[in-house]
C-alpha cells in the first residue's frame, strides 16, 4: 500500500511541474519575437547603440573557436589570453577577461550548435562572439540570434586600411544587413604531387594538362600497394564547396544547390554530376583512387599521404594551399620522406583543362566567419562592445593583430636575438637558425620543438587589412604556394540561406554521401542514384528553390 | 530518514524526465513554441524512422539469441573440460574482450577486415587464392550484419558465460552418475542433464535482456557507415544524427523519437515482467 501512495505521489509531483513548466514556455518564444524585431534593423535603435556602448562595460568575453586558432591550450593559449587581454585593455580603457571555448575541431558544427540552442548569454559557456564556417553561417543567418554589424562594421576604424572589401561587402543581405566579419579571404585547396614518384613514372608535371594526362598520371602510381590518389571522402557533401579534395574528377559539377545565372538550381541532379560520378566510380574501380577515401576524415588521408611508410601511400593530394605546403613538406621531412629534395618534395599542379574550361580554376572557398551573438534585448551595446574588444581590434595593424595572426610574443615569435636548433639529435634533419636583436621570427613551437611555429588564427597572406608593423614571415615556399593559388583560383559559389533548407540540409548531405559512396563503390549507377535522390528529395528540393528564388 | 531518500529521488531521477514535454514542442534555438503532436506525426510517416524501428528489433533480438546461444556452447564446452589450467585459461581468455571498448574493438574489426592492403582477412584470402578482388565487409549491406553479429559474439560471449557456468556447477552430480548407471554418453548426458538443467537460466537471460532490447546505440554507431544505413540504422544512431548531426537540431523533435522508445521499452518490460512471473515465480520489477 505504502508504494502504491509513494508512486501516486511522485506522478502527481511529476505531473504538477510538467505543468507549471508547460506554462513558462510560451515566455520563449517571446523572448525570440523580441529578438527578431531587435534585428529589423530600427534605424533609431543603431543611432543609440554607439552612446548605448560607451555606457556598457564589456568585462568578461566569451568566444568558442574552432581549430583554426592554433595556439591551443596546449601549444600557449595562456600566453596568447593573457596578452590579448593585456593589449585590449589598454585600448578599451578597462580590464577585460576573455574566456576561449575551444571544442574539438570535427565535432565543432555539432557542439556549437548545442551551445546555441541550450545556453543563455552570460551563463559561462555561451558564446559571445564565435567562428563559422560559410555553411554554418548561412544556416544561422536568418535564424535570428546573430547580430547585425553592418554599422558597426562600416565604423570601424581598420576600414581606411581594408584592402579587400569585396570579402564582407559580398555577405550582406539584399537589404544591407551584416551579421557576420571574414578578417581574410577563403583560401582553397590545391592538387599537390610528390616529386619523387613523378621521378620514378618518368613524368613531368608540367605535361599534366588534361583529365586524361592526370589519370594516366594516377595509373601510373597505383602499383605494388600504392596508390595514385587519396582524400577525405570522394566528395565532402556537407561542406561547401563540396568538390575541393578531388577537383580533378568533379570538374565542373557543383553537387549542391548554387545560383547558375540569377536562378538557384540543384547542381546534384544535373549531367555534370552524373559524369564526375561516373569518373570516380571508374577511378575506384581501377584501383586508381585509394580504398580509404571513403571514410578517411582529412587528419587520416593527410597522415596515410605523409606517412613514412610510402609503399602503401599515395603519389597526390588535394589539400590547402599557402602554409598548408609547408606543413606538408615538414611533416614529409619529419617522417624521412625523399630527404634529399627538401624543400621541392611536392609540386603543385595547375588546374587540368577540364576545371579552367568550366570553373576557370582551383575554387577559393567562401570565408570563414566571425559573429557575434544577439542577446535580444532591443539594445545594441553589449554587442557592440564585443564588436568593439573583439573584431576592431583583430584588424588593428598592431599588437592584437599579431597576437592573432602569429601568437603570443616570446612564446611563438620573438623580435629578441636568438638561436635555436630543431632536431639536434638527427645530424641529417638538424637546422639551426639564428636571429638577430630586433630580427621578427617564429620560435619554436611550444609543444614541438623539433618544429617551428607557424601561424596562430590569421594568415597574414590571405588576411583582408594587412599588419602595419612589418611583421612578415617570409617563409618562400608559404609564399609560393600563396602566389600559385591566387593565380590559379576562382571564387567558390555562394552558399544559399533558407529555412527548409537549414531545417534538412544535414539529412540531404547523409543522403547525397550515401549515394555517392554507392555509385563509386558500383553498388548503383550514377542514374539511378540521381533519380532515387529526386523521388525522394524532388519536392523538399523544389520548395527550396522556390524559397530562394522568390527570395532574389 | 524517509524526506530525504524521497527529495533525492525526486530530483536525480524524476526532475530530469520532465524533459519529455519537449516531445510535444518546437525546441530550436531559442524558440520553445507548443506543437501538440507534430513530432510524433512526423516520425510515424518519416520511413528513416520506421527502418530505425525495425532494425533495431531485427538487429537486437537476433543479437541476443545468438549471443545468448553461443554462451550456452561454450560454457557446456568450458564445464566438459577436465583440465582445470586449461579451463582457467580459456575462461579468461574469452572475458577479456569484454572490457574492451567499443570503440577499440571496432577500431580493430575495420582494421582487420579493411579492403585496403592492410586488412589481414582479405590480403589472406587472397593470398590462399581463395579471393580475387577485396571483400568489402563493413560496407556490403548483404554482410555488415554478419560481421556486426560475430564481432558481437567476440566480444560478448566470454561474458555471457559467467551465468550459465554458475549454474552448471550448480547441478546435482547425482543425475550425471545416474546418467552414467544407465550407460549414458557423453553427448547424451549433455542434451538429457545438461540441457534441461540449464534451460530455465536460458529463459530467465532472455527474458531479463529483452526488456533492453531498444538500447541498442554504441556497437552499431561505431560500426555503421553511410553504404549500409538501411541495414544498421537504430533508433539510438537516428536520435543521435536528428540531434547532434543536424545544423541546427529541433530538440522537440529528437525527444519526441525519444519518448516513443521509452513508452515501447517501458511495454517490453511489462512483458517481460509477466513473463518473467510466469517462468519463475516472480517478477523482475
Amino acid at each position: 500500500m505504502k508504494k502504491k501512495v509513494l508512486s501516486l505521489l511522485l506522478a502527481t509531483a511529476m505531473v504538477a511541474s510538467l505543468a507549471a513548466c508547460g506554462s513558462a514556455a510560451p515566455e520563449s518564444t517571446d523572448t525570440q519575437s523580441s529578438d527578431t524585431s531587435a534585428q529589423s534593423g530600427d534605424a533609431a535603435a543603431t543611432d543609440t547603440a554607439d552612446s548605448a556602448a560607451e555606457d556598457y562595460e564589456l568585462t568578461d568575453l566569451y568566444i568558442t573557436v574552432d581549430g583554426t586558432l592554433t595556439a591551443n591550450v596546449d601549444n600557449g593559449q595562456d600566453a596568447f589570453i593573457e596578452q590579448w587581454e593585456q593589449a585590449v585593455s589598454e585600448k578599451i580603457g578597462h580590464p577585460i577577461t576573455l574566456h576561449i571555448n575551444q571544442p574539438e575541431h570535427s565535432g565543432y558544427k555539432d557542439n556549437v550548435a548545442q551551445l546555441l540552442t541550450t545556453g543563455q548569454p552570460g551563463d559561462g559557456q555561451y558564446p559571445d562572439a564565435l567562428i563559422m564556417s560559410a555553411t554554418m553561417f548561412k544556416q544561422y543567418q536568418t535564424t535570428g540570434i546573430l547580430w547585425n554589424m553592418a554599422d558597426a562594421y562600416a565604423n570601424a576604424e581598420f576600414q581606411s586600411r581594408v584592402t579587400l572589401p569585396s570579402i564582407n561587402e559580398n555577405m550582406k543581405t539584399a537589404s544591407g544587413e551584416l551579421y557576420a566579419f571574414a578578417p581574410t579571404y577563403g583560401n582553397g585547396c590545391v592538387t599537390y604531387v610528390k616529386q619523387s614518384w613523378l621521378d620514378a613514372a618518368g613524368l613531368k608535371i608540367d605535361d599534366i594538362k588534361t583529365f586524361d594526362d592526370y589519370y594516366n598520371m594516377l595509373k601510373a602510381f597505383t602499383k605494388d600497394g600504392q596508390t595514385g590518389v587519396i582524400a577525405a571522402g570522394f566528395g565532402k557533401l556537407d561542406e561547401a564547396p563540396y568538390i575541393n579534395y578531388m577537383p580533378e574528377f568533379w570538374q565542373g559539377a557543383y553537387p549542391a544547390i548554387y545560383k547558375n545565372g540569377d536562378q538557384w538550381v540543384d547542381g546534384f541532379q544535373e549531367q555534370a554530376t552524373i559524369d564526375a560520378l561516373n569518373r570516380l566510380a571508374q577511378g575506384y574501380a581501377d584501383g586508381v583512387i585509394d580504398k580509404d577515401t571513403e571514410e578517411a576524415t582529412t587528419k587520416v588521408a593527410r597522415e596515410k599521404w605523409f606517412s613514412n611508410d610510402q609503399t602503401t601511400s599515395e603519389g597526390v593530394f588535394t589539400y590547402w594551399a599557402g602554409t598548408w605546403l609547408r606543413t606538408l613538406t615538414d611533416n614529409l621531412d619529419k617522417n624521412d620522406v625523399d630527404a634529399d629534395l627538401g624543400d621541392d618534395r611536392l609540386v603543385q599542379l595547375a588546374p587540368i583543362k577540364e576545371i579552367k574550361d568550366t570553373w576557370g580554376g582551383y575554387l577559393n572557398r567562401e570565408a570563414p566567419v566571425w559573429v557575434i551573438t544577439d542577446d535580444g534585448d532591443g539594445n545594441d551595446a553589449r554587442e557592440q562592445a564585443i564588436f568593439d574588444a573583439l573584431i576592431e581590434t583583430m584588424l588593428d595593424g598592431d599588437k592584437v593583430q599579431t597576437l592573432w595572426t602569429y601568437g603570443a610574443e616570446d612564446v611563438h615569435w620573438s623580435t629578441h636575438a636568438e638561436s635555436f636548433t630543431t632536431n639536434p639529435d638527427d645530424p641529417d634533419k638538424k637546422k639551426d637558425y639564428e636571429y638577430a636583436e630586433g630580427e621578427f621570427h617564429l620560435k619554436q613551437s611550444p609543444n614541438d620543438p623539433n618544429a617551428v611555429w607557424k601561424k596562430n588564427h590569421l594568415d597574414p597572406v590571405l588576411v583582408i587589412a594587412p599588419l602595419t608593423n612589418g611583421f612578415i614571415d617570409n617563409d618562400p615556399l608559404v609564399t609560393a604556394g600563396n602566389k600559385f593559388f591566387t593565380e590559379n583560383c576562382v571564387d567558390a559559389p555562394q552558399s544559399p540561406s533558407s529555412e527548409t533548407l537549414t531545417e534538412v540540409e544535414a539529412d540531404l548531405a547523409t543522403d547525397k554521401t550515401t549515394y555517392l559512396n554507392n555509385v563509386v563503390a558500383g553498388k548503383m549507377t550514377a542514374e539511378d542514384a540521381i533519380a532515387d535522390y529526386q523521388s525522394k528529395w524532388g519536392d523538399t528540393i523544389n520548395t527550396i528553390l522556390e524559397e530562394l528564388n522568390s527570395a532574389e | 530518514m524517509f524526506l530525504p531518500v524521497f527529495i533525492y529521488v525526486l530530483i536525480v531521477y524524476y526532475w530530469p524526465m520532465l524533459g519529455v514535454r519537449y516531445a510535444f514542442y518546437d525546441y530550436t534555438l531559442k524558440k520553445i513554441e507548443f506543437v501538440g503532436l507534430k513530432h510524433f506525426t512526423k516520425m510515424f510517416s518519416d520511413a528513416d524512422f520506421w527502418k530505425a524501428f525495425t532494425n533495431t528489433l531485427e538487429l537486437s533480438i537476433i543479437k541476443l539469441l545468438i549471443t545468448t546461444g553461443t554462451a550456452v556452447i561454450v560454457s557446456v564446452f568450458i564445464n566438459e573440460m577436465a583440465n582445470l589450467f586449461a579451463k582457467k585459461v580459456l575462461q579468461t581468455v574469452i572475458y577479456l574482450p569484454h572490457f574492451m571498448s567499443w570503440t577499440v574493438t571496432a577500431a580493430i574489426f575495420t582494421l582487420f577486415l579493411s579492403t585496403s592492403s592492410t586488412g589481414f582477412v582479405n590480403e589472406t584470402l587472397k593470398n590462399w587464392g581463395l579471393i580475387k578482388e577485396s571483400i568489402d565487409f563493413m560496407h556490403e549491406t548483404s554482410l555488415w550484419r554478419h560481421v556486426y553479429y560475430l564481432v558481437n559474439i567476440w566480444k560478448e560471449t566470454g561474458w555471457g558465460t559467467v551465468i550459465f557456468l554458475a549454474t552448471l556447477s550448480g547441478i546435482n552430480p547425482e543425475l550425471y552418475e545416474a546418467a552414467d548407471i544407465d550407460g549414458a554418453t557423453r553427448l547424451q548426458k549433455i542434451w538429457y542433464v545438461t540441457v534441461p538443467e540449464l534451460l530455465n537460466t536460458i529463459i530467465i537471460v532472455l527474458i531479463l535482456n529483452l526488456a533492453k532490447v531498444l538500447n541498442l546505440f554504441e556497437s552499431v554507431f561505431v560500426m555503421y557507415n553511410n553504404r549500409v544505413f538501411d541495414v544498421s540504422d537504430v533508433i539510438s544512431t537516428y536520435i543521435y544524427r536528428k540531434t547532434f548531426m543536424t545544423a541546427i537540431p529541433n530538440y522537440g523533435y529528437s525527444t519526441a523519437v525519444g519518448l516513443f522508445k521509452s513508452v515501447v521499452g517501458c511495454a517490453l518490460v511489462l512483458i517481460c515482467n509477466r513473463a518473467s512471473k510466469r517462468v519463475r515465480g516472480r517478477g523482475i520489477i
